[in-house]
């Protein structure tokens, strides 16, 4: 890859700020991904779905809570993405979802939604991690948004949560974000195709068919 | 809805509760279970939340699971429109290269409307939003000799509904894979 100097720099700032939120491990990471493809015009690193729990892989499941039809549901403490379908099935997604004090829960619509988005930390992250660059370009291979980003309004205002892809496959399942619902590239990449602008989302501590399995689950231990 | 009565009984309070929240709901439902008309036959589902759904155990490259879980069988439109937007072309797309590697499934693409006109206004609408998804996989090389498409209007809504979040699930078009034509 060749880069101005610039780039580099905004690349490894970039990389920095995301080491400081993500912790990545190069070593896991690297086997976390493999082969690359292309989408939209952008060379992007393929998830290596071999290395990754088959829990966290996409799949139609049963579903019998009651949200209608086209809602998307997050199950937080399972880390589980639901796209609910007919019959009783949902299509399941492995997430990562915010770390210990950066978790939200509620009702939202998603509003807005983009290809190879441009990330802007947001003040708070920044004021958190003053490393951060003021944004990362939109298809960098240092930006965490990824190939897609879903974003979540509620009655009209960003709430500056999103559904997006990921630098980090491993992060998948666990507590690791700032409140962000990641995802693997893949599947935002997909997630995008099933989501028209309107639908709606509750994003839930568990879904209710998981009431008391919840209580027995251990909190997965935060990232950082 | 059918599938209450089949619910494990062995959990416990809330599972109870959210069963009965559920019943409640049902009573007050006058609307058929509009959904799985467009589907082919639904089998009564037993068992749990995240258990494997019925054909999806182990997904077989080329079968219907498939298309479903890593393709996609429905597009979406705004409303009043039979447009193809990006997004609907990009599953358009996907959907053209799937079927033309799975040459032997033949396609009903049905159309769909929410209930923004008269009944007529949303058949016509409907069918259209049908065909230009029809015109778009034909132009993508899917033979047209295995594809027929059909307007539903709004009588087979996802969901009786009045937000906007129910209203954009009704302006659809869903590609079904068939082995067979429609018997008459």
């Amino acid at each position: 890859m060749v880069g101005t100097r610039r780039d580099i720099l905004l690349g490894g700032l970039a990389l920095l700020g995301v080491g400081a939120i993500q912790k990545p491990a190069f070593a896991v990471a690297s086997s976390n991904f493999a082969g690359t493809a292309v989408d939209n015009g952008v060379t992007f690193q393929k998830t290596n779905f071999a290395k990754i729990d088959r829990k966290w892989h996409r799949q139609v499941v049963k579903y019998f809570s009651s949200e209608p039809i086209g809602t998307v549901v997050v199950d937080t403490r399972h880390h589980f993405l639901y796209v609910i379908m007919e019959n009783k099935t949902a299509i399941r997604y492995g997430v990562g979802v915010g770390r210990e004090g950066f978790k939200w829960f509620g009702r939202a619509t998603i509003d807005a939604k983009s290809l190879w988005p441009r990330w802007t930390p947001p003040p708070e992250m920044r004021k958190r991690h003053p490393e951060l660059p003021e944004f990362v370009d939109g298809g960098s291979p240092k930006n965490p948004l990824g190939p897609r980003a879903m974003y979540l309004h509620r009655d009209g205002v960003d709430t500056g949560y999103r559904f997006h892809g990921t630098l980090e496959p491993g992060s998948i399942g666990k507590d690791a974000s700032s409140g962000c619902i990641r995802m693997f590239n893949e599947d935002a990449i997909d997630l995008y195709q099933r989501c028209p602008i309107g639908t709606a989302v509750q994003v839930l501590p568990h879904i209710a068919d998981q009431a008391e399995k919840a209580t027995q689950v251990s909190q997965a231990s935060p990232v950082e | 809805m059918r599938n209450i009565a089949l619910m494990p009984v062995t959990i416990g309070y809330a599972a109870r509760l959210v069963a009965a929240a559920m019943l409640l709901a049902l009573t007050a439902c006058t609307t058929p279970d509009i959904a799985s008309v467009e589907e082919p036959a639904a089998v009564p589902m037993t068992g749990q939340t995240n258990d494997p759904a019925p054909g999806f155990e182990n997904v077989k490259v080329g079968s219907e699971e498939d298309f479903i879980l890593n393709v996609g069988r429905r597009i979406y439109f705004a409303q009043d429109s039979a447009a193809l937007d990006s997004v609907a072309k990009a599953t358009l797309d996907s959907q053209a290269a799937w079927l033309n590697s799975n040459p032997n499934w033949l396609l009903k693409l049905q159309g769909f409307a929410d209930d923004s006109g008269s009944a007529s206004t949303m058949e016509t609408l409907s069918q259209k939003r049908a065909d230009a998804a029809m015109v778009y996989l034909a132009s993508k090389g899917v033979d047209a000799g295995r594809m027929w498409a059909k307007g539903y209007g709004m009588d087979r809504e996802v969901r009786d509904c009045e937000d906007r979040s129910c209203k954009v699930q009704n302006r659809r078009v869903v590609v079904n894979l068939r082995t067979q034509r429609d018997g008459v």
